[in-house]
């Protein structure tokens, strides 16, 4: 193999800069996608009435069409719905907004059925419980079942937020310059893709993998309550003897 | 109302490029099954270096973008087989490109997929089968694939769904398939009409998924009655 390594280092240097671009998209999707999905999530859950068909909808359309589709839908419709609206100043405006709407819209759709299946793992009994101490059914929910149900919807969001990180390479088709988009303008220069691309893949493996680090850890710290007090050690040492290991007994 | 005169007549337009998507979905399908088939033999196979291999390459895998996967294999492989084989397959259809970036990005969720269904049948069926005399080619043929088959299914149909969905990237490197014929019209028509064509497209891939999503529960449906009738 022949890689340009100097190329590679240099689109390495100016690739860096659509990081932060990446980054900022799936945060802002996911912020707001965020309490959007668990309102969608309970208008599913409690079959509110002409809303939850509404929602169900929206949830099939947007997980059954490609991502690429979306984006020209968006992409083209926008810009001229906007212009009939604010006139020429429409098409000033930053395509990373665009961006934002496409993945927002996904987001929404992936979070909802995430909420939906974590809401239904808390327990019944949860509610009840509260209702019985003389909680208001409100609270209940905002202090009993969301807190349970957000700890164990935390593995699928740690899987959309890879799907958003992952998905967001194709914001170059609106312009956007992301990590992608860099990568693909510098090696346009002299036809060095490959090189080019091997870089950004490598980036994206970063990316993915730090925030995989950052969901285990999150989950590890709030999945503190379900871990037996009873520190085990999980190996006997003594697997002869007639004695058995002493357990230590740690205070929480 | 003369939006969905014009949708219905870019369906019309679009729809005779399906079969590239298709061809290019079903192959990547069937090969991407074989190979995560493999990698699952070999997470849980008794060889530690097998087990790693499988592991870091589905971790990999996971998390690449599919479009990057796309671009690497359309530009590294003619290096490569240049390199190492001495061959160009420069003029190869482009289509066999995106079919094995396909089969490498679908390998690793349905291997993780038929990993855990194989994981999920209780271990006493596989003992029991090898008591009753059947060898274990046998066990596995009869007794725990139609079983672990079940398990897997409705996730096998969701990386269906995903990987139709990222083999809307297949315009990228040039052939003309669904998204492509969308551009060209787009560009036919001077850019006018560009909303219309693309939700005919995404209405085709919905339609897609849906048919996926309730042939699946169809089957899922007919196996739960059939393990019930033999319960009773």
């Amino acid at each position: 193999m022949s890689l340009n390594t100097d190329f590679m280092v240099k689109v390495a240097q100016t690739a860096i800069q659509g990081v932060p671009v990446t980054l900022q998209i799936v945060l802002v999707a996911l912020v707001i996608a965020f309490p959007i999905g668990i309102l969608f999530a309970l208008i599913r859950i409690y079959r509110v009435k002409g809303l939850q068909r509404l929602v169900q909808f929206y949830v099939s359309l947007v997980r059954g069409t490609p991502i690429i589709a979306q984006i020209l839908i968006v992409y083209s419709a926008f810009p001229s719905l906007l212009n009939m609206i604010i006139g020429r100043a429409a098409f000033a405006i930053n395509p990373i907004y665009y961006a934002y709407i496409v993945f927002t819209l996904n987001a929404i759709a992936t979070l909802t059925e995430v909420f939906r299946s974590a809401l239904q793992t808390v327990d019944k009994g949860q509610m009840e419980a509260g209702l019985m101490v003389g909680m208001q059914p409100r609270q209940t929910f905002w202090r009993i079942i969301l807190p349970q149900a957000l700890i164990s919807a935390l593995p699928n969001i740690a899987n959309t937020t890879l799907y958003l990180i992952k998905n967001s390479s194709l914001a170059f088709i609106m312009s956007v310059k992301d990590i992608t988009a860099i990568a693909k303008t510098e090696a346009a220069f002299n036809y060095n893709f490959l090189e080019a691309y091997l870089v950004v893949w490598v980036y994206y493996l970063i990316i993915c993998y730090a925030a995989e680090v950052v969901f285990y850890l999150l989950e590890r710290y709030f999945s503190k309550y379900r871990r037996p007090i009873k520190k085990t050690s999980g190996f006997n040492w003594l697997p002869f003897g007639i004695k058995q290991p002493k357990l230590e007994r740690k205070q929480s | 109302m003369e939006n969905i005169k014009l949708i219905i007549n870019f369906l019309g337009q679009l729809l005779p490029a399906i079969n590239i998507t298709l061809i290019v979905s079903v192959s990547s399908i069937i090969l991407g099954s074989l190979l995560g088939l493999l990698l699952a033999a070999a997470r849980l196979s008794e060889s530690v270096v097998l087990r790693v291999l499988a592991s870091v390459y589905v971790s990999v895998v996971r998390a690449t973008p599919a479009i990057i996967m796309i671009f690497v294999v359309y530009y590294g492989m003619p290096m490569l087989f240049n390199d190492w084989f001495h061959t160009n397959i420069d003029g190869w259809n482009r289509m066999y490109f995106v079919i094995i970036a396909l089969t490498v990005l679908f390998s690793a969720p349905v291997s993780e997929i038929m990993r855990s269904a194989y994981e999920s049948i209780a271990k006493g069926q596989m003992e029991a089968g090898l008591m009753v005399g059947m060898t274990p080619f046998q066990t596995l043929y009869r007794i725990i694939l139609p079983q672990a088959f079940v398990v897997a299914l409705p996730n096998f149909a969701n990386s269906v769904i995903n990987l139709l969905k990222e083999g809307a990237l297949t315009f990228t490197i040039g052939v003309v398939d669904m998204v492509a014929k969308a551009q060209m019209i787009v560009a036919n028509n001077s850019g006018g009409y560009a909303w219309q064509t693309y939700c005919a497209l995404a209405l085709i891939y919905w339609v897609i998924s849906l048919a996926i999503d309730k042939g699946v529960s169809q089957v899922e449906k007919s196996y739960q009655a059939k393990r019930k009738t033999i319960a009773v």
